[in-house]
């Protein structure tokens, strides 16, 4: 056997005898379902909740029932603006006038109870004109002169469900490829100097090119383990949950699922390279760990990009920038369900170089005598 | 084989600022124990980095078995077995394991692998504990295992580096014996100490280096000279020299 294969089957070995590693893997396989669990109950509830509208006057006949329908709950109360403070979610006035109307909007519930409050004052309000000109014998289309008729050309739910997906699944796939493996990287390069192992590991005559090879190799391969198991047990609780009452599930297309798998082989190998890099720099593992924490919020700033700028529809060369580009291609593949060749070759480019700068910058640091001197 | 196992030729090195070693030239011939001799910081273990090829030096040579440690790294390190004093071994893996994974990055053949892990782990008499996870050993046994995979490979050149500096007075003794039982077998034995007992005992030829110079060198029996001991020759060799 290939050294390179003696060094992947060794580290393979002991990463798998390794608590840390595994149990960081099974942790994240499964909080992602149990948050996303929490999150469907918590939407289901809030859509299917009551709120209660504290009010003063005469309902107009009909209004009532439109609130009942709406989940919303009439309270009589002495000064509605008081009420809405803490008694109840929104206060209202009504007179002949009009509905004076009394919310908190540091209250979500209150945001909530506006909008429905919102919605049955216009479409009451509709109805009343509508009765009104056809009493006088006024077809009241007339209020509507160019009506338009929507066709959605896919699922609504389906939809917004792609878009939960294009930040999730990136922003996912991202911390997963970098923290899954990152215990296993520190352990087999500043834990080597904290073991004193790594002066006989050098002393082989074994190319310390195909040492650092081989550990690459296994940190990768952790990588992608804890990233497809933390996004499988994500699409697994996806396709069993519910969110807000909407019984549409959601699903990862084929092709989406086939570019994240090959975005999660780029970037567990460059991640693996970059923190055996950073390891190597240190001289045992908790310096490791100083060293790569910086790389959590270097990472995650660009899945969050698709989450502040859902369309954000960038130049090819920004394809060029790694992670921002892994991103962007996925965001492309779940919510359009296509694929931009051109941005995937860019992609794959950008990727496959970083990888191959950190492994250089991981062989040099490897091969330094400064790696012995200082340890 | 050539009939120097090592050839160190003024061997210059600084690490930093700090000159390290200024001009050393040794050699060490199969089946003896050479003693490189200093006080701490004097260059020994600089001196056996660059000859395992671990350190490159900034001027004069180094041979081993006639490979040029410069020129043909890795046909040197496949001809040495290092010993020191840091026993680091790989915790989740069995003292077998351990061995194994060396003798496999030493280039032991699949089919011989087998053969070579039992016949010293037989020879070192790491039966009872071979399958134990390495984190559970004693630090004699974890010095043993450090000693089995640097000899594992059958490597003509074994350096022993303050190989006693952590251990028992049982487990000093193993080592000592396995030192000698290496002579025997043809070895060329490099054995780095300030431990004069031990160098007087066991070396048949000394150089005593001090501030990255040779002050002395030649047969133990001759560096001691008129003095009671080789430490009473050691230390105003040294103070000679300061």
């Amino acid at each position: 056997m290939s050294s390179i294969g003696v060094v992947f089957r060794k580290e393979m070995r002991e990463i798998l005898r390794d608590r840390r590693t595994l149990i960081a893997i099974g942790l994240a396989a499964l909080t992602t379902p149990v948050v996303l669990f929490v999150i469907s109950q918590v939407s289901t509830r809030t859509a299917a909740q009551t709120y209660t509208i504290g009010y003063t006057g005469d309902i107009p006949t009909g209004l009532d029932i439109l609130f009942s329908a709406t989940g919303l709950k009439l309270e009589r109360v002495d000064d509605p603006a008081a009420a809405a403070k803490q008694q109840v979610d929104l206060g209202a006035i009504f007179t002949a006038k009009g509905v004076d109307e009394y919310y908190d909007p540091t209250r979500q519930s209150a945001q909530v109870a506006d909008i429905r409050l919102q919605t049955v004052l216009s479409r009451y309000d509709a109805a009343k004109i509508a009765a009104s000109l056809q009493e006088k014998g006024v077809d009241p289309s007339v209020l509507n002169p160019l009506p338009v008729t929507v066709h959605p050309l896919s699922s609504p739910a389906q939809a917004a469900g792609n878009s939960f997906l294009s930040f999730f699944l990136p922003y996912i796939l991202i911390t997963m490829s970098l923290t899954g493996g990152l215990s296993a990287a520190l352990d087999t390069s500043a834990g080597e100097r904290e073991r004193k192992t790594l002066e006989s590991l050098l002393l082989t005559p074994a190319p310390r090119g195909h040492v650092l090879i081989g550990k690459i190799l296994a940190v990768s391969v952790i990588s992608l383990v804890a990233a497809v198991a933390s996004i499988g047990s994500m699409l697994i609780a996806l396709s069993q949950i519910t969110f807000g009452g909407n019984q549409a599930r959601i699903s990862l297309s084929p092709l989406a699922a086939i570019v994240m798998v090959w975005l999660a082989v780029l970037l567990a190998a460059s991640f693996a390279s970059l923190t055996i890099a950073l390891g190597t720099l240190a001289r045992n593992f908790r310096q490791g760990q100083a060293y790569a924490t910086p790389l959590y919020f270097i990472t995650i700033f660009p899945a969050s990009i698709v989450l502040f700028i859902p369309d954000f529809n960038p130049s090819l060369a920004y394809y060029l920038i790694p992670i921002l580009n892994a991103v962007l291609v996925l965001r492309d593949a779940i919510v359009h369900n296509s694929l931009a060749w051109g941005a995937l070759a860019v992609t794959s480019l950008s990727l496959v170089l970083t990888g191959a700068g950190c492994f250089y910058a991981a062989l040099r640091l490897f091969t330094r005598e400064a790696l012995l001197v200082r340890s | 084989m050539t009939e120097k196992a090592v050839k160190v030729d003024r061997l210059e090195k600084a690490l930093g600022a700090n000159k390290v070693l200024r001009g050393i030239s040794l050699e060490a011939h199969p089946g003896e124990i050479f003693g490189l001799l200093g006080p701490n910081g004097a260059g020994k273990t600089t001196t056996l980095r660059i000859i395992c090829t671990l350190l490159a030096p900034d001027a004069g040579s180094v041979e081993v078995l006639g490979f040029d440690t410069q020129v043909a790294p890795e046909e040197v390190r496949r001809r040495v077995g290092v010993v020191t004093a840091e026993i680091g071994v790989y915790p989740r893996l069995s003292a077998r394991e351990n061995i194994a994974y060396f003798a496999e990055l030493s280039g032991v053949l699949d089919g011989e692998l087998d053969r070579k892990v039992e016949a010293v782990l037989d020879r070192l008499d790491m039966g009872s504990f071979a399958k134990q996870r390495a984190e559970s050993l004693s630090s004699g046994q974890k010095q043993k295992v450090a000693i089995a995979r640097a000899i594992v490979h059958d490597p003509p050149v074994l350096m022993f580096d303050e190989p006693t500096s952590n251990l028992d007075v049982l487990a000093s003794r193993e080592i000592r014996d396995f030192m000698v039982e290496s002579k025997g077998r043809g070895k060329s034995v490099i054995f780095s100490t300030h431990v004069l007992h031990d160098a007087e005992r066991l070396c048949d030829r000394v150089t005593i280096i001090h501030q990255g110079r040779v002050v002395a060198g030649g047969p133990t029996a001759e560096v001691r000279g008129r003095y009671h001991d080789l430490e009473d020759a050691f230390l105003s060799l040294v103070e000679a020299a300061t």
